[in-house]
């Protein structure tokens, strides 16, 4: 794999408690997290709502600052990105929405929206490449001159895309881009990002809760549950072989066209817990059926396993994978 | 536009009356003329004159300058600099809040009176001070409308957007954030005009604004109000005027609001409304025995502005004792629609156009609100998607359910508790005592979906109808609560309807699946024959565009079509890749394709020979 393009160490973030006088308790919404993304590469980010998956993203692009750890884009950290170094750094790193409804501005036409990327960066006369963008997304020119509120729901998500690629991007967030959207759509829209992929390059962290989905886009996945990785490694291995207790039982819980694919049916207990209040050692411990004493004694250290260049957190592994 | 019209015109013509007031060759409007009195309405004086004999109908024009001019700068004033506080205190929070936003609460403390007598001693009585009092009095409101509304914006995504594309924070608050607050802040615009008009007069009448013999509404109301007795119209002229202004400017900001929002251009978020309430379904046959429901031709009409629409057109389908039938298709297909109608849920503009649906020995679709009110909840019962919008966030959850077995049954409210109680064991609330005296809010999503559960059990129902019941939930709680619905109809052989849009779902949970497309069913049967040999090009597209891992998932092109723009004969043709000329050529039955089997294709037997030569 060739260098990384972007690079989180150690990344963390809490968010204070909310409150003035009886402060509710901090959220750890990441903690301690390494991601690297190369040039073309995508890599997914899989795990229930709440482990922290946004977050991890806007981190990455530097839209909220991170409480710990670092981001780095072709080795400079971003803090050394300033005046119109970051500047041209925002045009590096863009970032596609889950909600088509919200993510685009209801009162201007989709067109000036658009245009915004290519305007600020002084990219030249918008009017042609908008265009150009919108059929690179498979919309028509036309669509140009529209309020968001006159597309559906998957036409949203082609103009979000349309809009973050107005600054040609090299890295792009995709935070849930089809989970809003009927399957038949969300087809559509996986084969546009896998075609941008193609195309132009295109680096990405795509987030999503669909195991399969990303199986499907991805070259990596990274599983995450309350804030931290439990299994990482080459995506479609650990869709067909999960080795973490938590990586199992999500791809058992996701309903298969085809009963049969799905190995033994394993249903976890209760919710997942509040991240304002993580259980001790083992994040996971208060689900897994594998759960011992020793578990909630320290935090499972993301270690390699097997020949596949995966690394799981947890201290039974080699028992049960 | 239109609705802009008549108070836009309204206000034009009393500002423009204010404006060319010196051109209208009125009389002077404070020359007096003591023969004339109280005079009533004479020549060259329409409306009579006032205590000093000066001209009534020319000081109301003249007062109208005074007034209204000091009304709007003062709101305008306050306008702009108040909304440019809320933005800055909302956007950059911290000390930016704390010196725009924050020190506007002081202001607040001050009685208006109060801080209008502090100015004026300090500046000495007029226009200017009256200005002044007023744009103080009114940026408070300003900055905190426009605060409360950059902090909603500011949580939209499309903010975000505009952020992660590199926007400097000036061009942010421009360009995105104002324009999207602007609907309150005009509305703050003319709730301050309208108050600044009538607080005006108030400090004239006090002394403290206009200074006599200056013509304004409130000096005019003031003087009026000595002379009441002897000539109450005096009295009433320019509270009729006063009173005009208000309501024509409160009816051009509320027009504008609209005006200003490109989303309520006329009919179009309306029909979205419905749009999302569809459904439709299909087969033809003679119930079973122990079929529970069975509908037949169930068509919904709707009136639109563009004509009536029929969301759902010819949906028969029958759902029998201990079956799971799951109704599968995109957003928009009629699914919720369909089951609306069934629990005679429809809005008041949508209407049954044909059809019926045979509860037992009920029919539903004709039963008056009061036989259906008994129904639901008790024979059948319903589980929607968002457990949130249907609980009541003000009650516990336990007595929610308690209420539910009260609706139907005789007994006593200890009895009924602890009937729910049992309940809330039964859909594995865990600590059910404790459980139920907790509120919606202090449940998670999946627990809060256990409590439907419970509510649409707890008088043991023959149909529950669920309606996307996990498609907010994670992955690992909808397993729970698909296996908790799989137990409860096996042990309760209750018969259930469950829509969804994942045929992942329905492989999981359903018995029978119903495939709907633009409202109709257009092909239905067991899943296991459906999901191996689809005969409808639909279906076939949905599986395929369903991501398994191995082969890349395929999409359909094209987006389901909306009710007003059905297509004439297949509404599938324009997306299939097998359309020929005869598959719009006229309304499509939806065939007998094997026992218990429908489809709704005029190629289905061509296609289904092809694929048995060439397995796809
Ligand atoms: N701005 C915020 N303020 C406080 N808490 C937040 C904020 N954003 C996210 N969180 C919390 O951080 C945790 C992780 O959230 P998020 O990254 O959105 O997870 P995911 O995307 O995986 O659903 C959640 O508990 C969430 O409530
Ligand atoms: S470390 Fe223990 S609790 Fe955590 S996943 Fe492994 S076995 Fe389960
Ligand atoms: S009727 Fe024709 S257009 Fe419609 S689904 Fe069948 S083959 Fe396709
Ligand atoms: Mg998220």
């Amino acid at each position: 794999m060739s260098a990384a393009l972007i690079e989180a160490k150690n990344l963390s973030k809490t968010f204070p408690g909310k409150g003035m006088f009886r402060k509710s308790r901090p959220v750890q919404a990441v903690r301690g997290i390494d991601v690297s993304v190369a040039r073309a590469e995508a890599v997914g980010v899989v795990g229930e709502s709440g482990s922290g998956k946004s977050t991890l993203g806007r981190l990455m692009l530097g839209l909220m600052p991170a409480t710990a750890g670092s981001v780095t884009v072709d080795g400079r950290p971003l803090s050394d990105f300033t005046g119109s170094e970051w500047r041209r750094l925002r045009q590096r790193l863009q970032i596609v929405f889950q909600d088509p409804y919200g993510s685009l501005d209801p009162r201007r036409r989709i067109g000036s929206q658009i245009a915004d990327g290519i305007r600020l960066h002084g990219r030249g006369e918008a009017g042609e490449q908008v265009t150009a963008l919108l059929n690179r997304v498979g919309l028509e020119a036309a669509h140009a001159q529209r309020f968001p509120h006159e597309f559906s729901g998957g036409q949203r998500q082609r103009i979000g895309i349309a809009r973050a690629l107005s600054t040609a991007p090299d890295f792009l967030v995709a935070d849930e881009p089809v989970s809003a959207l009927d399957v038949s759509i969300q087809a559509q829209v996986i084969q546009l990002l896998a075609d941008l992929r193609r195309d132009l390059g295109l680096a990405m962290l795509f987030i999503s809760h669909d195991l399969p989905v990303v199986a499907q886009l991805c070259d990596r996945v990274i599983v995450m549950y309350l804030g931290r990785v439990m299994e990482e490694g080459p995506a479609r291995p650990v869709f067909h072989r999960p080795v973490h207790p938590y990586t199992r039982a999500l791809l058992s819980a996701t309903p298969r066209l085809d009963a049969a694919r799905r190995k033994e049916r394993i249903l976890l207990k209760g919710d997942p817990p509040s991240p304002a209040d993580p259980p001790s050692g083992c994040v996971f411990r208060t689900r897994c059926q594998h759960a011992v004493e020793a578990c909630a004694q320290a935090v499972p250290e993301l270690a390699p396993f097997g020949g596949d260049g995966r690394r799981v957190a947890c201290i039974r592994a080699a028992e049960i994978g | 536009m239109k609705r802009l019209l008549i108070p836009g015109t309204l206000v034009a013509l009393i500002l423009l009356a204010a404006l060319a007031a010196p051109l209208l060759g009125l009389p002077d409007p404070v020359r007096q003329d003591i023969a004339h009195r109280l005079a009533g309405p004479m020549e060259g004086s329409p409306l009579g004159r006032d205590e000093f004999g000066r001209d009534v109908f020319s000081r109301l024009i003249w007062g109208a300058r005074t007034s209204l001019g000091v009304a709007f700068a003062s709101a305008l004033i306050a306008g702009v600099i108040g909304t440019a506080f809320g933005l800055i205190g909302g956007w950059f929070r911290g000390l930016g809040e704390l010196l725009t936003v924050r020190s506007m609460d002081v202001i607040l403390c001050f009685p208006p009176v109060l801080l209008a007598l502090l100015v004026v001693t300090l500046m000495g009585p007029g226009a200017g001070t009256l200005i002044l009092v007023l744009s103080v009095l009114y940026l408070p409101g300003f900055a905190r409308v426009t605060y409360a509304e950059v902090l909603s914006a500011r949580s939209h995504d499309y903010v975000e957007a505009v952020r992660a594309l590199g926007a400097p924070a000036p061009r942010i608050l421009l360009r995105t954030v104002l324009p999207n607050v602007a609907g309150p802040v005009l509305v703050q615009l003319s709730l301050a005009v309208a108050s600044a008009v009538v607080l005006e007069s108030g400090l004239s009448f006090l002394g403290l604004g206009v200074v006599p013999p200056a013509p304004s509404w409130g000096l005019m109301i003031r003087g009026a109000r000595a002379t009441m007795e002897q000539a109450p119209m005096l009295l009433f002229w320019p509270c009729a005027v006063l009173t005009l202004t208000i309501l024509a400017m409160n009816l051009l900001c509320d027009a504008l609001r609209d005006a200003v929002d490109p989303r309520t251009g006329g009919t179009r978020s309306r029909l979205r409304a419905r749009d999302r309430l569809l459904p439709g379904l299909l087969p033809a046959a003679k119930p079973a025995p122990d079929t529970v429901l069975a509908v037949r031709g169930l068509t919904v009409e709707i009136d639109t502005p563009r004509g009536p629409i029929r969301p759902v057109q010819d949906v028969s389908f029958d759902v029998r004792a201990g079956e799971t039938l799951a109704i599968v298709g995109e957003s928009g297909s009629g699914k919720s629609v369909t089951t609306t109608a069934l629990m005679g849920l429809l809005p008041s503009v949508a209407r049954i156009a044909a059809g019926e649906a045979w509860l037992g020995g009920t029919e539903l679709l004709r039963l008056p609100e009061e036989g259906m009110r008994r129904l639901r909840g008790g024979a059948m019962s319903m589980v929607f998607q968002d457990p949130m919008s249907s609980l009541n966030p003000v009650h516990r959850t336990g007595d929610q359910v308690a209420e539910a077995i009260l609706a139907h049954r005789p007994i006593s409210r200890a009895e009924a508790w602890r009937q729910a109680e049992a309940l809330f064991r039964r859909v594995g609330i865990a600590d059910p005592e404790r459980r139920m005296r907790a509120f919606p809010h202090e449940m998670s999503g999946g627990m809060k979906q256990r409590v439907m559960i419970a509510m649409a059990l707890a008088n043991r129902p023959k149909l529950l109808i669920c309606d996307e019941p996990t498609t907010a939930l994670d992955v690992t709680v909808q397993a729970q609560i698909l296996d908790l619905l799989a137990e409860l109809r096996r042990d309760t052989g209750t018969a259930i309807i469950f829509i969804t849009h994942s045929l992942g779902v329905v492989a999981e949970i359903a018995d029978r699946v119903a495939v709907m497309y633009a409202g109709q069913i257009v092909e239905q049967g067991s899943v296991a024959e459906v999901f191996q040999a689809p005969l409808h090009p639909y279906t076939r597209a949905l599986l395929a565009a369903v991501p398994e891992g191995d082969t890349p998932p395929a999409g359909i092109p094209g987006i389901v079509p909306p009710p007003h723009a059905f297509p004439e004969g297949c509404r599938f043709a324009p997306r299939c890749a097998h359309a020929r000329p005869k598959c719009s050529a006229g309304a499509l039955p939806l065939e007998e394709a094997g026992p218990g089997r429908d489809v709704r294709c005029a190629r289905w037997q061509e296609l289904a020979c092809r694929s048995e030569e060439v397995p796809a």
